[in-house]
């Protein structure tokens, strides 16, 4: 880095999932806060299905958003987001994921299907990403491959069980994320 | 040239009635929905200027500043991100990164780019990586 250091810079990485998958207890977990909650206003384009004339209507929604933040340094912070649980909101939120270090993806063993649109969203963006499999205390009745077949993940994509309320945890999914960053290859 | 927007011709009432909350958010930007510079993001972190000077060197004597603009100015003395500072003001991002706008533009507050993080050269930075996992470690 060339910049002149003046204070801290940031990086941020996104905490995704289906909804009440447990993004805010991992953010919680691992930060120095507690989550602060923030909102933004994001216009959407909608359809109504009674719009014959096929004018698009924008509509404005409120979203909000969970993050923690670590300090890694004086010269440097780490903000996790964790997206908003309606894949739809955040896919139109681009400084939410614009320029983000990469995703942690937490799947429930007990409905995988609501983080499959987080793991779409993240390979179809190009965003590295790990998949933290949230067991409630820690009980997995299911094999790691069934669920990796379940998901459809890559065998490249880290994947993790464990409970997201313990930090241990959350401190494992985002080393195994930037592992994962350092061994991807350069250039 | 455009008027600025603390020029007097918005001329404001100074509310004491204590029904901030009740305000309408793009009330208290005066009716602008979109900043005037679009590279605040959600993590550009921002730090008040301790003896802001302008230009020529003369102290910065700020203009017009709403109740919402001081509290940013004291929020950051310690650096915040764009998303701390809404979250304490309990304001949308939006309307947040409007207000932090006109501070900057001012002088009272600088801003900090994030770390870029250039996927594109193939992924980030080792040295950034690294800090990150050491940082991680010690959680």
């Amino acid at each position: 880095m060339t910049t002149t250091p003046v204070g801290a810079a940031a990086v941020k990485i996104l905490i995704a999932g289906g909804f009440g998958v447990g993004k805010t207890t991992l953010v919680g977990s691992v930060s120095e806060v507690a989550p602060l909650r923030t909102e933004e206003y994001l216009t959407t384009a909608s359809v109504g299905v009674d719009d014959l004339s096929g004018v698009d209507q924008k509509t404005t929604t409120t979203v909000a958003l969970d993050f923690g933040r670590i300090t890694v340094s004086p010269e440097l912070v780490v903000y996790l987001f964790g997206t908003p649980g309606q894949e739809r909101f955040w896919f139109m939120w681009n400084d939410l994921v614009n320029g983000a270090l990469g995703g942690v993806v937490i799947a429930d063993t007990r409905r995988l299907e609501t983080s499959f649109a987080s793991i779409d969203f993240f390979e179809s963006r190009g965003i590295p990403f790990v998949v933290a499999i949230n067991c409630f205390h820690g009980v997995n009745t299911r094999s790691d491959a069934e669920i990796r077949a379940a998901l459809d993940l890559d065998p490249h994509v880290p994947m993790l069980v464990g409970d997201v309320r313990e930090r241990s945890f959350g401190r494992d999914a985002l080393l195994a994320l930037v592992d994962h960053l350092m061994a991807m290859p350069v250039g | 040239m455009n008027a600025l927007p603390w020029d007097d011709e918005y001329e404001y009432e100074d509310g004491d009635d204590g029904a901030d909350s009740m305000v309408r958010p793009y009330t208290i930007t005066r009716g602008r929905t979109a900043p005037e510079r679009d590279d605040l993001t959600l993590i550009t972190l921002l730090t008040t200027v301790p003896g802001p000077v302008d230009a020529y060197g003369a102290p910065v004597r700020p203009a017009r500043l709403q109740p919402e603009h001081r509290m940013i100015i004291d929020r950051c003395r310690t650096p915040a991100a764009v998303a701390e500072v809404a979250a304490d003001l309990d304001l949308p991002v939006s309307v947040t990164k409007i207000l932090l706008g006109d501070l900057v533009a001012q002088g009272l507050l600088s801003a900090r780019a994030p770390i870029s993080v250039a996927r594109a050269a193939g992924g980030a930075d080792r040295g950034l990586l690294a800090a990150v996992r050491e940082g991680l470690r010690r959680l």
